[in-house]
């Protein structure tokens, strides 16, 4: 069992590691070590590209998993206390998002999308005012936020509502009885209660967001994120400098995750 | 304010999402199914079902990807189990953590730059080179389906190890103990207890790794040569190539129909089987 | 560079730019003198106007331009030198296809400000209204009278000029002659043959139809832009047949011919070129039956962000100075007089860059029509998915 254990974590680590040994190639070939240096870790660093890449990417995420988090908790909380066609079709809205793969949604937001600016763009060119030359929708982060929005959107009310449908109903009875604002029961009862899993929510939400690729790939347009970036660079012939890239993003992840484990725990509150 | 109103504020956000980035764009594709190729790409709009009847044009996709699909799962799950049971009911509570954390960090790194690892690794230089090395000749691994799979259980384990090993790790030790105990044997044990109880785990597990690979394009892109062709790869082919809107847009439709069939079976099936549906709810 | 008092003289600059540009000095000493390197934006607010040309003139075409090409058909170092002069990083954006580059700027915010078009596609993004004419008063360099007219006619569409020429070549096939056993392949009927045969796993053929399909009707010595329905489905015969026996399907295939996964794969001049200079086992074959002769030009897309820099950039690699290092980098020969004039002999006399007369009469141009086709593009489909 544990020699079963350990072979199955060689599988999972051989890769990184031949990965991470290979950022520390002195040479340009990413197939072949000749030598080590740390020279790639400077190109990467310097490259105004892979910056740009990963600000786009830490934007998207942010931004994506904070409105996915926000809009999915209110929706949770919200169909709690709703029933019939509403509930049912929100019930079917969710269940669709999550069951369509992710290629399927980057397909159907680009054309989607190109199709209504495509109407949209010559009615605002009419309508706005003062001659002046409209905004012109297009595809972009904008269009990127909102696609993966939607979709982890649909996630985190999934996650939010097993931890609401575990809680006690009897709580938030005993806080309106008590005659607290349903803005204050929401506060000081709900929220606590549902922290973990909007927290977790959240957490999953921006991972997926900075990890996707075919979604971007589909619906970014002008802009590059850092997978798209890769996938780019890995057809142009790769030089360590993708390696490089990996291994750093890996390092930060870990320093972040192991930093969260702190707080969690320093922060730990009893919530069952 | 009522209630009433409330809920309904809480819910606009999400549901103008929903329509804007969900609805309108699957009405789209599902309009577009029905038009026509214009001739430099792009659709004309018509009513055809051209392109449905021609769906049978990409039947080896379809059904490259509902075998590698379940046996992707498959694989992954059998592998996943015994890992997922070792950290829920054996290893030393002390490491446990780590161990667990250990499972997830690789996931941390972009699957693009993983299965770009194992192109190396299963490339003539890679894998192939060291069996040569030990006196065993010729192999192949890259450009292939085996190279495929490789890729996809390396990608999506985790995935998979994690509810599992949250349903077993729920489970209480005592009604081990007491099996033992009364005189069972272990395997007696397993598929009795343990087994039967671990089942929403795997019926999480094998949904969400079967949902991705339904509709996978990277890893075959990467790892397959261009040679082991999925849906994902037809549709990216269609759109990026051929650009066939209309006959890209019949081929997703079909996808999504396909998925949500074999998936709502699947839950029907659990739900008869007894498996609570909360458990089969995502994570 | 300490003391920003420590600038030279507008004239030494240019002296050291022009020494710098015929590559008598290394970039690292023109850097040192100019103190370029360090301080371009004190340069470029101390010294406005200074470079002879305005395109040129750092500062004023923005910080970066984005550019849609080929795999390895630059050189890093003329990228790197059009940022120390304009200040403007080239991000390069790789693609493996024309149909993929039509896809993408079809569908809409492409991003592009210069991308790198081939010949037969360019009435196809004039008739969608994709690309704009080009404003020669911003290519100084550019000098139609210098280009042979084969490899710069179809940059004009009903007399406007919509795209200036990059370099020219061949698609043929490389073979890695370890594995030959001393034979010399001739034809595309061998390589079909041989990937079937003792090839079998470690033939490539390219990732999109133009090609793929085109030599495949070689085998049947059809004409490489055949649309005709009996002809196509005997390639396709040939092409499904042949599938289970390729090593890949890709247009990227330099790694694996690099490493010894592949013997052999469909390949442009430059790849050639590259691939048989760094290993010289590597042979580049024109098949005897024919196949494609290409032209590659430069375009700017309706609608670019950085539509300065990007005449700025397309200008610096038309500069027949950086032109030449481009050629000696990637290996694709240019249709350019002024360029030509700066090589030396042995590459003008290379037969992978120039083949024999009687080789060439053999090759065709692609045609608009050939892209475009509908049922090309589903025969390659087909065999992707068989």
């Amino acid at each position: 069992m544990r020699f079963y254990a350990l072979s199955v974590y060689l599988f999972l680590y051989i890769p990184i590691g031949v990965i991470a040994l290979f950022s520390f190639n002195a040479g340009r070939n990413a197939s072949q070590l000749q030598g080590l240096s740390t020279k790639w870790y400077g190109v990467a660093l310097s490259n105004p590209f892979v910056m740009d890449a990963l600000k786009t990417s830490l934007t998207v995420a942010l931004t994506a998993a904070f409105l996915a988090t926000a809009f999915g908790t209110m929706a949770a909380v919200a169909l709690q206390g709703i029933h019939g066609p509403v509930r049912k079709a929100f019930d079917l809205l969710i269940y669709v998002a999550v069951m369509i793969p992710g290629i399927v949604i980057g397909i159907a937001t680009l054309i989607g999308l190109v199709t209504v600016f495509d109407q949209l763009n010559p009615l605002l060119a009419t309508i706005w005012p003062g001659g002046a030359t409209p905004p012109k929708l297009q595809m972009g982060m904008g269009s990127l936020i909102a696609a993966h929005t939607m979709f982890l959107m649909a996630l985190v009310i999934i996650i939010v509502r097993a931890r609401l449908a575990g809680m006690d109903r009897a709580l938030t009875e005993a806080s309106s009885d008590l005659y607290a604002t349903p803005f204050g029961t929401f506060r000081q009862v709900t929220l606590p209660l549902i922290f973990p899993a909007v927290l977790a929510g959240f957490l999953l939400s921006f991972t997926f967001s900075f990890d996707d690729f075919i979604i971007a790939f589909f619906v970014a347009g002008s802009e590059t994120t850092l997978p798209v970036y890769v996938f780019s660079s890995i057809r142009r012939g790769v030089t360590p400098e993708i390696n490089a890239i990996g291994t750093m993003v890996l390092a930060v992840s870990l320093i972040l995750l192991f930093a969260a484990q702190i707080l969690l725990r320093r922060g730990a509150r009893p919530t069952r | 304010m009522s209630i009433r109103t409330r809920n309904w504020l809480l819910l606009a956000p999400a549901g103008t999402l929903f329509l804007a980035l969900l609805i309108v764009p699957l009405t789209v594709v599902l309009v577009f199914s029905f038009g026509e190729r214009a001739p430099a790409g792009g659709v004309v709009p018509a009513f055809t079902l051209e392109q449905y009847a021609n769906l049978p044009a990409r039947w080896t996709a379809f059904k490259n990807t509902l075998t590698l699909a379940p046996i992707g799962t498959l694989a992954a799950l059998l592998i996943a189990y015994p890992l997922a049971y070792f950290l829920a009911v054996r290893a030393d509570p002390k490491w446990k953590t780590i161990l667990l954390v250990l499972v997830i960090v690789p996931f941390w790194t972009s699957i693009l730059i993983r299965s770009y690892a194992w192109i190396f690794l299963l490339g003539g230089r890679g894998l192939p080179a060291l069996l040569e090395w030990i006196g065993i000749d010729g192999v192949r691994l890259i450009n292939t389906p085996f190279a495929v799979l490789v890729g996809i259980i390396y990608g999506y384990l985790p995935l998979m190890v994690f509810p599992i090993y949250v349903s077993l790790d729920r489970l209480d030790k005592r009604l081990l103990e007491a099996s033992s105990d009364l005189g069972a044997p272990p395997w007696r044990t397993f598929l009795q207890v343990t087994l039967p109880l671990s089942v929403p785990g795997i019926a999480t597990g094998c949904m969400l790794v079967f949902i991705l690979l339904m509709g996978e394009f990277l890893i075959p892109a990467m790892l397959g040569g261009g040679k082991v062709f999925f849906v994902g790869n037809a549709l990216v082919d269609l759109f990026l190539q051929s650009r066939n809107w209309a006959y890209g847009s019949a081929v997703a439709v079909a996808l999504v129909v396909i998925m949500l069939i074999t998936v709502t079976i699947y839950m029907r099936l659990l739900n008869r089987l007894g498996a609570r549906r909360d458990d089969v709810a995502i994570m | 560079m300490t003391k920003v008092t420590d600038y030279i003289s507008k004239q030494k600059f240019m002296e050291e730019l022009n020494r710098f540009r015929k590559g008598s000095i290394t970039r690292r000493h023109f850097l040192n003198v100019t103190g370029l390197g360090a301080a371009t934006a004190v340069m470029g607010a101390a010294l406005p106007g200074l470079l002879a040309r305005p395109a040129f003139a750092a500062g004023d075409i923005g910080d970066r331009v984005i550019l849609a090409t080929w795999p390895n058909y630059h050189d890093p170092a003329s990228f790197q030198a059009f940022t120390e002069a304009t200040g403007a990083h080239v991000q390069m954006n790789v693609f493996g296809s024309n149909e993929e580059m039509l896809a993408k700027l079809q569908a809409g915010g492409s991003g592009w400000d210069v991308f790198v078009p081939t010949n037969y596609t360019i009435t196809t993004y004039v008739g969608e209204d994709l690309i704009e004419p080009l404003d020669t008063s911003m290519l100084p360099n550019y000098d139609p009278a210098a280009y042979d007219p084969r490899f710069s006619d179809a940059g004009s569409v009903d007399g406007k000029l919509y795209a200036v020429p990059k370099n020219w070549g061949t698609t043929g096939f490389v073979v890695n002659n370890n594995h030959t056993g001393g034979h010399k392949m001739t034809s595309w009927k061998e390589f079909w043959d041989m990937t079937m045969d003792s090839f079998s796993g470690r033939a490539m053929v390219h990732d999109y139809q133009l090609t793929t399909i085109g030599n495949a009707l070689k085998y049947f010595g059809y004409s490489f832009n055949s649309i005709d329905e009996k002809e196509l489905a005997e390639a396709e015969k040939l092409l499904i047949a042949a599938k289970p026996h390729l090593f890949a399907i890709s247009s990227d295939y330099q790694p694996s011919i690099r490493n010894g996964d592949a013997w052999m794969s469909m390949a442009w001049t430059g790849d050639g070129k590259q691939l048989n200079t760094d290993m010289p086992e590597i042979e580049y074959v024109l098949g005897v039956e024919g196949g494609e002769i290409w032209s590659d030009y430069y375009a700017v897309p309706k609608g670019a962000p950085h539509r300065d820099a990007a005449y700025a950039l397309i200008n610096f690699l038309l500069d027949p100075q950086v032109n030449a290092k481009e050629v000696l980098a990637h290996g694709y020969p240019t249709a350019d007089a002024h360029t030509n004039k700066l090589l030396p002999e042995s590459l003008l006399n290379d037969p992978i860059l120039y083949p024999a007369q009687e080789l060439l009469t053999a090759l065709e141009f692609g045609a608009a029509v050939t892209l475009t086709d509908p049922n090309r593009a589903e025969l390659m489909a087909r065999f992707k998915s068989a």
